[in-house]
């Protein structure tokens, strides 16, 4: 009923590839635009800013980076965590080399320098898929996060061998740093995130997205019509860790605001390969449905029983958390193992055949 | 009633984060019961929070208001230790963060949000340095303290240090490295050779290469700056290569009874030193066991107790109430704001008396805090493994303060620096 798309006639080819053929999936985008912009910056509280709706942003961009790769490429990575390492401690650097350059350039140029050193790890992918280079890229993974830990340059010799985040100014208001407003950083964060987001969704329509697919779909055969398989794995590499080096330089700036070389470790490789994996793989609004799933739900989940005014130990509330998040993430793989997004694809398409299915 | 209370904290605490409750002090404590430290934090927090409970019953709270001590569970994780800050942080006196990470992540931030940040024998050094962090506290003893009585201890034994060789067996984090500049410049001044051994916190299971290491080395002594399984996994490990356990030291996070029991008398002779001491006969232990024990309010057991981590939980919850009752007199007010509690840590004076009076003699060993001054340096003393239980194998030990007010002064103008802007006590006029 809804969704009824009685009387929504494609009249020319431009028409019929839009990005929302649907009117009622563009009327959805911009509700949640319109909460993104205006109605969550005007209402949320401090707690809701620094964990649900920043760290969910972040995350969600690194998932979308890692989806870039496994999930349109079909190159599988294990090194997201060290590539957002490398672009928090390249913008840390760029901050502190040059101190009068504008933080958001700072943090999008990070990108490029964690864009090279995943080019350089995805070399190997070349010659060797799927496990092995999950391997491979392990490897960078422990390399890169022991060289956080050993090249004392990278932190500036502080004798804590953390990285901590200078307050920054742009156009007289603090931007990243303790003096910082939450909705200053919240805005940042959602511009560069809703950018990278318009730009993946073009690249991945286009004709770059349409190389990678048939790169993951069967490489052989895409070699046969004539795509460099070089050419077409290391964008992937190239573009998947620019974005996670950009998610990970919001990460340490524009939200945690100080870092040591371990936060960086395999973990948080693991945390965003759930997000990507529970959103669906080869989806771009996956990521955000799986991170809201993986970031935001043990947050919600964590308040509950305090504001039902259970008297439930926190320890307790932990646990019980844990059990709660895993069970849901096996329910969600069980009724839909593609994802979230999937998930959503399928009530979507119910919807509109709604109430008259054949 | 209790349940529109505490309804009424979530609402607050979750979305709006403004006004106190009425008559009662809110003090938060971002625990760890659970995740891979979760055996050396809870005896610490059972003893924290059973101390405040014991208060509650005996006293009904500090000066007549109740003590509202609430846990926000961490799990050791930054992350979520962040998370914990901004649900507590708008009606907390106080933040203790209970990890070195989540420390590094408030630290900055307490310029801006004026809650004073209590780190007991732990977090950053420089946080000494009270002109410039202003905001937090590490008393009674921080790690440089520990490090300067380890080599005046040393140095007391035979023959002096000049000419041996040192291991430092450490966590390769932030914790772990930071007495490394003092240490070093202690061997320089000294004549001893100092060998640093980094324990990744990958392999704090399975030491076989650094002992292997010390072993070829044959330092005369290893000292070790190691948390969680790290220490168990080395004082396994050295009993499995049979090390001469009486030259082997370990920081005050490094001498947990349930670490040494696993090897139990093949550990005796391992030290630890500490600022901290279980005294079962204390006056306090027995007010703990009549109101909080007996009346099923504690998480804690016998055994436990009687342990050099529970005491400590106990000495911790100690400091923090004499600051709030510091401030209640001084303020003349029940219910203290955040800044009330900074200005009680800031004048604590724990004495003899004051220990005798609270019934917790030998527990801790007297210091007192200024403005410029807010570790307070008490010094410690040498526990030793006897097998079953740690006993104080030395006299009160001080650090030499002077050997490292410098490097305090210089990492604290460090931060400050690259924090900047980062407002100092211009009005303390006191030395360190």
């Amino acid at each position: 009923m809804i969704y009824r798309t009685v009387g929504q006639f494609k009249t020319s080819y431009r028409l019929d590839q839009a990005l929302f053929p649907v009117r009622q999936d563009a009327f959805l985008l911009g509700v949640i635009l319109i909460f993104a912009w205006v109605v969550f910056p005007l209402t949320a509280s401090e707690f809701a800013f620094q964990t649900l709706l920043i760290p969910i942003l972040i995350y969600a961009l690194a998932a979308m980076g890692l989806n870039i790769l496994t999930g349109y490429a079909g190159q599988l990575s294990l090194g997201t965590g060290a590539f957002m390492g490398v672009g928090a401690y390249a913008c840390y650097k760029l901050i502190t080399i040059f101190p009068w350059m504008n933080p958001i350039v700072a943090i999008l140029l990070s990108g490029v320098f964690s864009a090279i050193i995943g080019v350089m790890f995805g070399i190997p992918s070349l010659r060797i898929k799927g496990f092995y280079l999950a391997i491979a890229t392990l490897a960078a993974q422990f390399f890169l996060v022991w060289l956080f830990e050993k090249w004392a340059w990278l932190y500036n010799y502080n004798a804590s061998g953390a990285i901590q985040v200078p307050n920054l100014e742009m156009f007289g208001v603090f931007v990243s740093g303790p003096q910082a407003a939450s909705v200053t950083q919240y805005f940042i964060v959602l511009a560069i995130v809703s950018l990278m987001t318009i730009l993946c969704i073009n690249l991945t329509r286009g004709n770059q997205g349409r190389i990678w697919k048939a790169t993951r779909d069967m490489d052989i055969a895409a070699e046969l019509i004539g795509i460099n398989l070089m050419k077409s794995k290391l964008t992937a590499f190239a573009v998947s860790s620019y974005i996670i080096g950009v998610s990970g330089a919001l990460f340490v700036f524009m939200w945690r605001g100080a870092a040591e070389p371990n936060l960086f470790d395999i973990p948080l490789s693991f945390r965003v390969l759930f997000i990507a994996i529970i959103g669906g793989l080869g989806s771009i609004m996956g990521n955000y449905l799986g991170a809201i799933l993986i970031v935001g739900l043990p947050v919600v989940l964590n308040i509950v029983p305090d504001a039902m005014g259970l008297d439930i130990k926190s320890a307790t509330v932990e646990h019980l958390n844990i059990m709660i998040v895993g069970a849901l993430i096996v329910f969600f793989l069980i009724i839909e193992p593609h994802g979230l997004a999937a998930l959503w694809r399928l009530v979507r398409e119910k919807l509109i055949l709604w109430p008259f299915p054949h | 009633m209790k349940h529109w209370k505490t309804l009424a904290a979530a609402a607050v605490a979750a979305s709006f984060g403004a006004s106190a409750l009425a008559e009662s002090i809110y003090v938060p404590n971002l625990s760890y019961r659970t995740g891979p430290f979760a055996a050396t934090g809870i005896p610490l927090m059972n003893g924290q929070k059973d101390y405040f409970e014991m208060l509650n019953a005996r006293d009904g709270g500090i000066g007549g208001v109740k003590i509202e001590f609430e846990e926000c569970e961490t799990g050791y994780s930054t992350e979520k230790g962040v998370e914990c800050y901004e649900k507590t942080k708008g009606n907390a006196v106080v933040t203790q963060p209970w990890s070195t990470g989540i420390t590094l992540q408030v630290l900055p931030k307490t310029n801006v949000d004026e809650i004073p940040l209590l780190a007991n024998g732990y977090g950053f050094s420089p946080m000494a340095d009270g002109k410039t962090f202003q905001w937090a506290f590490n008393a009674p003893a921080g790690y440089w303290d520990a490090a300067s009585m380890l080599v005046s201890h040393l140095d007391g034994l035979d023959g002096g240090l000049s000419g041996k060789k040192v291991a430092f067996l450490h966590l390769d984090h932030p914790y772990g490295k930071e007495p490394v500049p003092l240490f070093e410049k202690k061997a320089a001044e000294m004549g001893f050779e100092f060998l640093p051994i980094p324990v990744g916190l990958k392999e704090m299971q399975n030491q076989s290469a650094q002992w292997l290491q010390i072993r070829r080395e044959r330092p005369d002594y290893v000292l070790m700056w190691g948390w969680g399984a790290m220490n168990a996994g080395a004082i396994t490990e050295a009993v499995k290569t049979k090390f001469d356990m009486s030259k082997f030291y370990g920081v005050w996070w490094s001498g947990h009874d349930a670490d040494l029991a696993l090897v139990g008398d093949a550990g005796a002779g391992y030290k630890s030193i500490s600022w901290s001491f279980p005294n079962a006969d204390a006056g306090v232990m027995a007010d703990i066991k009549t109101h909080v024990v007996d009346t099923g309010k504690s998480l804690s057991n016998p055994e436990e107790m009687a342990g050099v981590f529970y005491g400590r939980g106990v000495v911790m919850s100690m400091i923090l109430a004499e600051a709030i009752a510091g401030a209640q007199a001084e303020f003349g007010t029940g219910v203290v704001t955040p800044s009330q509690v900074r200005w009680g840590l800031e004048n604590l004076n724990i004495t003899e008396a004051r220990l005798a009076e609270l019934g917790m003699e030998g527990m801790v060993p007297p210091f007192s805090t200024s403005c410029a001054n807010h570790t307070g340096h008490s010094g410690g003393w040498i526990l030793e493994w006897d097998g079953g239980k740690f006993v104080k194998a030395s006299d009160h030990i001080m650090p030499d303060t002077s050997d490292y007010a410098e490097l305090i002064a210089d990492k604290a103008a460090e931060y400050a620096e690259a924090n900047a802007p980062w407002p100092v006590n211009e009005a303390c006029n006191a030395t360190n």
